[in-house]
């Protein structure tokens, strides 16, 4: 089995069922993204299939042979994004436990809307649970990141 | 005068206990004045730990993978109460990759009890552990054991308190004549209303990996106390402290459920040390939701007698706690003993023991679910007697704590309630209550918080500057997301006069050997950061003494900011590399400890918080609009975190208040919504407009800072204020929070 991660290909001995998180964090040691559920119910696995978010805790490795993975590592090269500046300037973290699936999840919002409303921004983000309560800043930082006032 | 032993009081959660203290005078700093200019401390700014943490590098517990590492796994009961008919361990360990797996029976080498058993006695009770090659082996291995149980009657709530089942005696606290002072009130109110068991669901479980090297073990554990974990762990493994080294660098949320070592760590380092290889035990979603701990169901009756002025006369409360198999009896009755003036006050409160794990801390325990029932009664009173709610409130404020008798060392809740009726536009209140164009129904209500918040020793830090100006200060904090090491950082940068980017600030790890508290009770900041200042202090002191020698200047005539040092003529003015670059290799160091608190005060935290929210009448959806949240916890360190902190104990507690309930089967005594999309959290699209806003004067009897703690306040009275708005949207009020859909309907029915 092959999959690309982060533009590079991987050629794994791994069982096909066997989940993309799995895959990401104990094969290949890529451990940004999280497991906080493995249930599909709180985003903190979030990684990119050709640019559209999906549960990787859900996700059968074999179903993402020939699709492009990106992981918040993949995000992170050369100094990290916009997005994750905001984030830290926002102070739209608290444990950080979930900052990955966020940033991932807010990622795909902002590459299908340049200029998301804070209706936009809820119901993007609203799969990814953030138990510290950092959603008033989440949604500050994307603002910011997308160019919008963050009065 | 030499450093010397003092005794004083350590305070956790409202229970104080006698502790020596090291007191050393030249710890001792001048406290900062109100108007003093400082250049960090007080102003807004980034987390440290911001960038790792955003860029997913950041190692948590569940993180750590060492070479060999096994995975480890727990069976669990699945009923709350059964005994264990069969259980095939030697199948378990016939499975290919399992390297170990012990049953309740098998001698462990560790000391005191086994934390495994064939007679569970709660949800989740842990009967047998199997350590793998990899997960799924584990699973195998789990599956393989083929575990049958005979059921028993799990322990009932009501059963339990009509039998006296309780896990310890019942508490009575009596203060004047309650009796007569209610039977003689003009008024009267009560209320009898129901909170639920609140799961704290920190998104990283609870998750331990331990590795032996030799007789010295290395344990990562995602916990709030990582001293205690030591010195759990050195005690279970008989073991001297030095030779448990805990690592606690990145935790993933606590909120008071992840204390000390853990049956997680003792169980990785058992088979660690049986199997001679590293081991990693994470707890999977669904057992942290009904194993990692709870805030427990209460139901209280609260009766309040009053006269027609609002002056209070009698307090009387009586608490039902669903304990679990045990725990801390949290501080439920707190509230009603020290909210409000009240000569007359009676509390009880009834532990009863049923078959759920031991219940333990979630964010001000006892506090929040005392507060809860307080604070609706209250409002019952204000509407009886046609006072509004806050003015009655500032009818009854104390200025002093009067289980003591002590002052309040500082108490500036009525500013509170001032600012707060301001951000939330209280006198317009009663229009909310007018027909709405939408055909909700809205109201407002407030309420009160009290926690306490002040800290204490022992605490301690050092800090080391080195010949490139850097300043490294560490510190035993374990930031488990609070920001705590951020506010280290800037106490010391301050402290020092140098500029934020040349001061780190560590914490996360015992081996230092530099002690702080457990990140719990609201007491990092007030703890911890004088004994950061004191050190930093230190250093600061040494560092002018030599700047005097290498400038052949007096000391007296030189000051230090931003990194340079001047003469107060203004004639001079260097980088501080200029003098530390005289250092090479040698470093300048000092530490600090924190002194005792005052005597003769009570340290307190204080708050109010209004809510206005929306309710569907058709739906019973309630919505929550906009909460108002105004906190006196003296002087604040950095305000962007501390608004943070606010809005995080906000949502939580309005999770509290409309949707978070474990819901336990009578039948099973087990759990039935233990994941994440049946226990409801709030999620973004849930976020009211959110008002943050303190007091921020520093409590002039706190030395050093003259800060308190702020982990703790901002959930206890979010609530209240929103079931207070409900009473006031509707006319009605609910028997119990959630406010879910169903149970609004009820009310409104």
């Amino acid at each position: 089995m092959s999959i690309e991660v982060n533009g590079e290909a991987h050629v794994l001995d791994v069982p096909p069922t066997r989940r993309l998180l799995a895959v990401l964090r104990d094969d290949l040691a890529l451990t940004g993204t999280k497991h906080g559920c493995g249930e599909g119910a709180c985003g903190a696995c979030a990684v990119l299939l050709d640019g559209l978010p999906v549960a990787s805790c859900l996700l059968p490795v074999a179903a993402a042979e020939g699709l492009a993975v990106t992981t918040i590592e993949g995000l992170s090269r050369d100094d990290g994004s916009d997005l994750q500046g905001a984030f830290v300037a926002e102070d739209a973290l608290q444990c950080g436990f979930c900052t990955p699936g966020q940033i991932v999840s807010a990622t795909a919002l902002l590459a299908s809307v340049a200029r998301p409303t804070r209706d936009e921004i809820r119901a993007a983000m609203a799969g990814n649970i953030c138990r510290c309560g950092a959603y008033p800043k989440i949604e500050r930082a994307i603002l910011r990141a997308s160019g919008q006032d963050v009065a | 005068m030499k450093p010397r032993l003092v005794k004083s009081q350590r305070e956790m959660e409202g229970r104080f206990e006698d502790v020596w203290v090291l007191v050393d005078e030249e710890d001792e700093v001048e406290t900062w004045p109100d108007d003093a200019e400082l250049g960090i401390v007080g102003s807004p700014t980034i987390r440290q730990d911001g960038p790792v943490r955003a860029s997913g590098a950041a190692r948590y517990t569940v993180d750590v993978q060492l070479p060999g590492m096994l995975h480890a796994l727990v069976l669990r009961a699945p009923l709350a109460r059964c005994r264990v008919t069969a259980l095939d361990v030697d199948a378990a360990r016939a499975i290919a990759g399992v390297r170990a797996a012990i049953g309740p029976d098998a001698p462990l080498t560790i000391e005191g009890e086994s934390p495994l058993t064939a007679e569970p006695a709660w949800a989740g009770d842990p009967i047998a552990v199997v350590a793998a090659d990899t997960p799924e082996a584990a699973v195998a291995g789990i599956a393989a054991l083929a575990a049958t149980f005979e059921p028993l009657a799990p322990l009932g709530l009501e059963a339990g308190l009509a039998e006296q089942r309780f896990t310890e005696e019942p508490r009575e606290n009596v203060r004047g004549e309650p009796d007569a002072a209610l039977e003689g009130a003009d008024v009267r109110v009560e209320l009898t209303f129901e909170t639920p068991a609140h799961v704290q669901s920190p998104l990283e479980p609870h998750a331990a990996v331990a590795r032996w090297e030799g007789d010295t073990l290395t344990a990562w554990v995602s916990t709030q106390g990582m001293f205690d974990a030591r010195r759990e762990l050195a005690r279970r493994f008989a073991l001297a402290p030095e030779q448990v080294r805990v690592i606690s660098e990145y935790i993933g949320g606590g909120f008071g459920a992840k204390q000390g070592a853990g049956v997680e760590a003792v169980i990785a380092a058992e088979l660690a040390r049986a199997t001679g290889r590293p081991v990693r035990l994470a707890l999977g979603r669904h057992e942290e939701q009904v194993v990692g701990g709870r805030r427990s169901w209460t139901r209280q009756t609260v009766t309040l007698g009053a006269r027609r002025d609002g002056t209070l006369e009698a307090i009387e409360l009586a608490a039902v706690v669903d304990m679990g198999v045990g725990g801390w009896v949290f501080p439920v009755a707190e509230p009603a003993l020290s909210l409000y003036a009240c000569p007359n006050v009676r509390t009880m409160v009834f532990p009863v023991r049923t078959s759920l794990r031991a219940q333990n801390a979630f964010r001000a325990p006892g506090v929040v679910e005392g507060v809860t029932v307080l604070e609706q009664a209250i409002d019952d009173l204000a509407a009886e007697l046609g006072i509004d709610p806050l003015d009655l409130r500032r009818r009854n404020h104390v200025d002093r704590d009067q289980a003591s008798g002590l002052p309040y060392s500082s108490k500036r809740l009525l500013d509170c309630y001032d600012r707060a009726a301001e951000l939330a536009g209280w006198e317009s209140r009663a229009a909310l209550r007018e027909p709405q164009p939408d055909g909700l129904l809205r109201g407002m209500g407030c309420a009160t918080q009290i926690w306490w918040g002040g800290g204490g020793p022992p605490a301690h830090a050092t800090v080391r500057l080195d010949a490139e100006a850097r300043a490294l200060v560490t510190t035993g904090i374990q930031d488990i997301g609070t920001g705590t090491l951020t506010s280290a950082r800037m106490i010391a940068a301050e402290e020092l006069g140098l500029p934020l980017d040349r001061v780190f600030a560590r914490g996360g790890d015992t081996l230092p050997n530099v002690y702080s508290p457990v990140s719990g009770g609201s007491m990092t900041t007030p703890a911890v950061m004088p004994a950061v200042r004191s050190a930093a202090g230190k250093v600061r002191r040494i560092l002018l003494s030599l700047a005097a020698d290498v400038l052949e200047i007096g000391v007296a005539d030189l000051d230090l900011s931003d990194g340079r040092i001047r003469s107060r003529d203004g004639a001079l003015d260097v980088d501080v590399v200029e003098v530390t670059g005289k250092l090479g290799n040698a470093t300048i160091d000092g530490s600090g400890a924190r002194g005792p608190n005052p005597d003769g005060f009570r340290v307190n935290t204080f708050g109010c918080q209004i809510a206005q929210i929306a309710v569907d009448p058709g739906t019973g959806v309630v919505t929550v609009e906009r909460v108002v949240a105004v906190h006196d916890v003296g002087r604040i360190v950095n305000p962007l975190g501390a608004s943070s902190q606010a809005e995080g104990g906000v949502l939580q507690g309005i999770g509290y208040a409309l949707s978070e309930e474990l819901v336990v089967d009578p039948t099973t005594g087990y759990p039935v919504n233990g994941h994440l999309d049946d226990y409801k959290v709030p999620t973004i699209a849930d976020v009211p407009e959110i008002l943050v806003d303190f007091v921020n004067t520093p409590d002039p009897n706190l030395p050093n800072l003259g800060a308190k703690g702020l982990g703790e306040p901002p959930i206890v009275p979010t609530a209240a204020a929103i079931a207070n708005a409900f009473a006031h949207a509707t006319g009605r009020r609910a028997s119990a929070i959630p406010l879910t859909p169903a149970r609004v309907l009820e009310a409104l029915a």
